[in-house]
């Protein structure tokens, strides 16, 4: 039975990657228009984005309001590697050769760095519940964005000038300090010299590592890890007592999420037909929101949930970035300026958010999965 | 002593102030009464005994509307209560003096007295009130502007039964007020109950402590796992060998 | 003289701030939530400011405009912060009262209402940026003056109302507060009413002060008076006060340093530390109660 059970992960593993390495190569010819090649990849990403902050808000029952924070921690490690890759490489065309050097290492730096700021912000989750957490996590996020979007220093060094010139900690907090300004401030980053961050991450890269992600998810939380999570959620002091260690799942629960979160944002961050630039305002409170969204309203808990809720807050927001642009609804505004759809989908989503908590504050789908029961007869 | 009800005496004073017929109370998916029937006469002071869990707290609590009733009937002064809320209960006179206290810890001793008299806000028996109290417990005469937080544990206790006078009730209700207090208090605030009762409040009062409940009351009730297991006066209650090898050590 | 100048400004700015950390700091009291809307609560009390202030005649009746503006969003925010409470707040209370998501069902409505209140303003007023007219020469001392009057007015509602005693009795203890015929519901919706005007006062002094509305000033300002009521101790209202001043006047002293961005990557800077160092803040003590 075991053997039959590899037999078919490994099938279905070569099945994810050869279509979408076809897709890879194709989907130019299929999809002519960029702006829904673009839907796509995006698509997958806030799934990713989706299913790693329910490990947190649905399944550990803690709760971030700061997952835009990891995502731009992801992001830009991501477009900094692979900026720099880029330019070892010689600054060709991306190609999907060149690709399977770029895209594993600059993801597995963003994956170590955004796992690091979850370990860190995964311990004060062991003092600190509901709100109070909420609020650091918010808070970790902000700083982030904040530092990135606001620094500033008078002298003109290169980061490797300064980080050479260390000798204590005011040289050091002067390094960190143009290292920081280096990443382009309220502009954004686009690479050494602006020549914009390389995009190497295809659909092959984006589809094989997404579904990757969302199987381990759905793994973790049929497993006996998962199993403990629910337990710590439900009664912390009991669950202690039968020997599941409230400070190892908590904090693992972050990192994986944080991690979840780093490489949704690289992939963000170098996604073929994107922009070539990272901006410190993508990762602001309405970002988190959205990633707050797309979990609550599939259910907490439910990764099916969280998938469903990611496709549909991206293609809400895409359709209305779409709609906006048109030109009805330009000459619109112009007769009234207060037509914003975005602010409309705002107030839609945020009235449907408090009617769902008063009427289902379990989320459409609750803990249960599409396709469960299907799987839950096969397992036993 | 003038912490009687004032305004609003019994409408019928020959029925008993407190009926409780078959009362039956779920809590947490267990029945926790299994159908108590008690009754306290105006002017008694009755009281519940029995061992940990065996639904005294239960019982008080849904009579003042904190807990939902699954089943029977509850009458104070002739008028059915089942379903009030407990803000409107305080107001028609009953009043409970909670389980370990729950006095605002942040606030003065007397603030902590003057929002037992929330319900009326009549300035004048609250003044009247006020040095009845003093007169009962001197101890927290002195403590007026003290944090209610520092009082020891049986001051704490006195003060939240003045509280509860504070509201001039009919019929007060005490959660175990000798629970964890050094035994020479225990004494005086006995000796404060049996002086409220002489002064025209009814009580009915859940002890663990069966010695002293006894002692200190007309009649009593023994509850054991949500049923009315004997019942009589204490006296006699207290002379019963089945109860003195259950509760009071052979 | 920079530095004394900076110390008046962190004073002003620090009791405007305070004027806000009391709203959030009140409502954790009786409900043990963070109120998110409280920030938009302010903002949409800055446009009825500016609204009535145009309409009473601006510079012409500069008194006038200013105290009949601060009189109405104080009214208008109270019910505001009512409605607030009755549809989004106390219906999720009833339902999930000792449920295992209590915790988080506040939490997401709470945000869900800022978020609704932040866009719905944005549909309403445009992101325009509205410039407030210049009603008096120097609006630091106002601003100072009628902070403290504020606090002068909530300590004496607090201390010697009985609404105040309600409320404080209630902070402490729910169920013993019903015991003694407190009346919950009226209760949180006058503590949401009282701190959403003092909210409103907060807002037409600060736009007195920094002269603008727009949809989004909710966000800044309310982080700050959040940070200064954490810091100070949530729910602890003599602590939203100092915690306020204190904001304030660190703010001004970080925009004597060349980093001009520092004040908002300050504060929550702070907030974070104060956080995981002492989360019950300054005057906040987590007391035992002696069995």
């Amino acid at each position: 039975m075991a053997g039959r059970t590899w037999i078919r992960t490994i099938v279905l593993a070569l099945l994810v990657a050869a279509v979408s390495l076809a897709l890879d190569m194709k989907l130019a010819d299929i999809l002519t228009d960029g702006s829904l090649r673009q839907l796509l990849m995006l698509t997958a990403c806030n799934v990713l984005v989706a299913v790693s902050l329910n490990v947190i808000n649905g399944m550990a029952g803690q709760f971030s309001i700061g997952h835009a924070g990891f995502i731009g921690l992801g992001a830009y490690t991501a477009a900094v590697v692979a900026s720099q890759l880029h330019v070892k490489l010689g600054s060709h065309a991306p190609t999907l050769a060149a690709s399977f050097i770029v895209v594993p290492i600059a993801l597995l730096a963003a994956a170590v760095v955004a796992g690091a700021f979850g370990f860190l912000l995964g311990l004060p989750s062991l003092r600190l519940k509901g709100d109070y957490l909420a609020i650091v996590t918010l808070g970790f996020a902000e700083i982030f964005r904040l530092l990135i979007a606001t620094a500033t220093v008078g002298v003109q060094d290169t980061p490797a000038q300064a980080w050479s010139a260390v000798r204590g900690p005011g040289t050091f907090f002067h390094a960190l300090g143009v290292s920081i300004t280096a990443l382009g401030g309220q502009n954004g980053y686009a690479g050494p010299g602006d020549q914009g961050v390389p995009l190497y991450a295809g659909p092959f890269w984006i589809l094989t590592i997404v579904t990757l992600m969302v199987v381990l998810a759905w793994r973790i939380k049929f497993s006996g890890w998962g199993r403990a999570l629910r337990a710590l959620r439900e009664d912390e002091i009991a669950s202690a007592a039968v020997g599941v260690d409230p400070t190892r799942y908590k904090v693992t629960s972050f990192v994986l999420a944080a991690v979840g979160a780093g490489v949704a944002g690289g992939l963000l961050a170098m996604m073929r037909d994107g922009t070539p630039s990272v901006q410190p305002d993508t990762f602001n409170f309405q970002a988190s929101f959205d990633a707050i969204t797309m979990v609550i309203l599939g259910g907490s808990g439910s990764v099916t949930g969280a998938m469903l809720g990611g496709v549909f807050v991206t293609l809400s927001i895409k359709a209305i970035e779409y709609g906006q642009g048109s030109s009805f609804v330009q000459d619109l505004r112009r007769h009234a300026e207060w037509l914003d759809l975005n602010a409309l989908r705002m107030i839609l989503y945020s009235a449907l958010l408090i009617a769902l908590m008063i009427l289902r504050p379990e989320g459409l789908l609750g803990e249960r999965e599409l396709f469960q029961k299907k799987r839950g007869a096969k397992a036993s | 002593m003038r912490v009687a009800h004032p305004v609003r005496p019994p409408v019928d004073a020959n029925a008993a102030l407190l009926e409780v017929t078959d009362l039956r109370v779920n809590y947490g998916g267990i029945a926790a009464l299994k159908g108590v029937s008690l009754h306290v006469g105006k002017g008694e002071i009755v009281a519940m005994i029995g061992a940990n869990g065996a639904g005294k707290t239960t019982t008080l609590k849904s009579i003042v509307g904190l807990l939902p009733v699954a089943h029977g009937s509850i009458t104070y002064a002739g008028k059915s209560i089942v379903g009030m809320a407990v803000e409107d209960l305080v107001e028609a006179g009953i009043s409970l003096v909670p389980e370990g206290r729950a006095i605002f810890p942040t606030l003065t001793v007397l603030e902590n007295l003057e929002l037992g008299a929330y319900v009326h806000r009549d300035k004048k028996t609250m003044r009247e009130t006020l040095e009845d109290i003093v007169q009962l417990f001197p101890r927290l005469g002195e403590r007026m502007k003290q944090e209610a937080g520092t009082l020891s544990g049986g001051e704490q206790q006195m003060l939240a039964i003045s509280r509860s006078l504070m509201a001039r009730p009919s019929l007060l209700l005490l959660d175990e007020p000798s629970l964890g207090i050094a035994p020479k208090l225990v004494q005086q605030i006995f000796v404060a109950i049996a002086q409220i009762a002489a002064a025209g409040v009814t009580i009915l009062l859940v002890e663990q402590n069966t010695r002293v409940a006894l002692r200190a009351s007309h009649r009593a009730y023994v509850l054991r796992t949500g049923e009315i297991a004997k019942s009589g006066p204490s006296v006699e209650l207290a002379a019963d060998p089945e109860i003195q090898a259950a509760y009071l050590g052979g | 003289m920079k530095l004394i100048d900076a110390l008046m400004t962190g004073l002003a700015q620090g009791g405007m701030i305070a004027l806000v950390a009391l709203g959030y700091t009140m409502v954790f009291g009786v409900l043990k939530m963070i109120n998110f809307a409280h920030s938009e609560v302010f903002m949409m009390a800055a446009y009825v400011g500016l609204f009535v202030i145009a309409a009473v005649g601006g510079t012409a009746h500069p008194l006038l405009a200013a105290v009949g503006g601060t009189v109405v969003a104080m009214f208008a925010c109270s019910l505001l912060g009512i409605t607030i409470e009755r549809i989004a707040y106390r219906p999720i209370r009833a339902r999930t009262r000792g449920s295992k998501l209590a915790r988080v069902t506040p939490l997401v409505t709470a945000l869900a209402v800022s978020v609704l209140l932040q866009n719905l303003a944005q549909l309403l007023f445009t992101a325009r940026y509205r410039p407030y007219p210049q009603l008096f020469q120097n609006t630091r001392p106002i601003i100072f003056v009628v902070a403290i009057a504020m606090m002068v007015f909530l300590e004496l509602v607090v201390k010697k109302t009985w609404f105040g005693k309600a409320m404080r009795a209630l902070s402490t203890n729910e169920e013993a507060a019903r015991l003694m015929g407190v009346r919950t519901s009226r209760t949180i919706a006058m503590t949401f009413a009282l701190g959403s005007s003092l909210a409103a006062v907060g807002a037409v002094l600060y736009c007195l002060d920094q002269s603008q509305a727009y949809p989004t000033m909710g966000f800044k300002i309310g982080t700050q008076a959040f940070v200064a009521a954490v810091l100070g101790g949530i729910g602890n209202i003599p602590g939203a006060m100092l915690g306020g001043l204190l904001i304030g006047i660190i703010g001004e002293m970080v925009k004597l340093t060349s980093y001009s961005g520092g004040v908002d990557v300050l504060v929550f800077v702070v907030l974070i530390l104060v956080l995981l160092a002492r989360p019950a803040g300054l005057l906040g003590t987590t007391r035992v109660e002696k069995v």
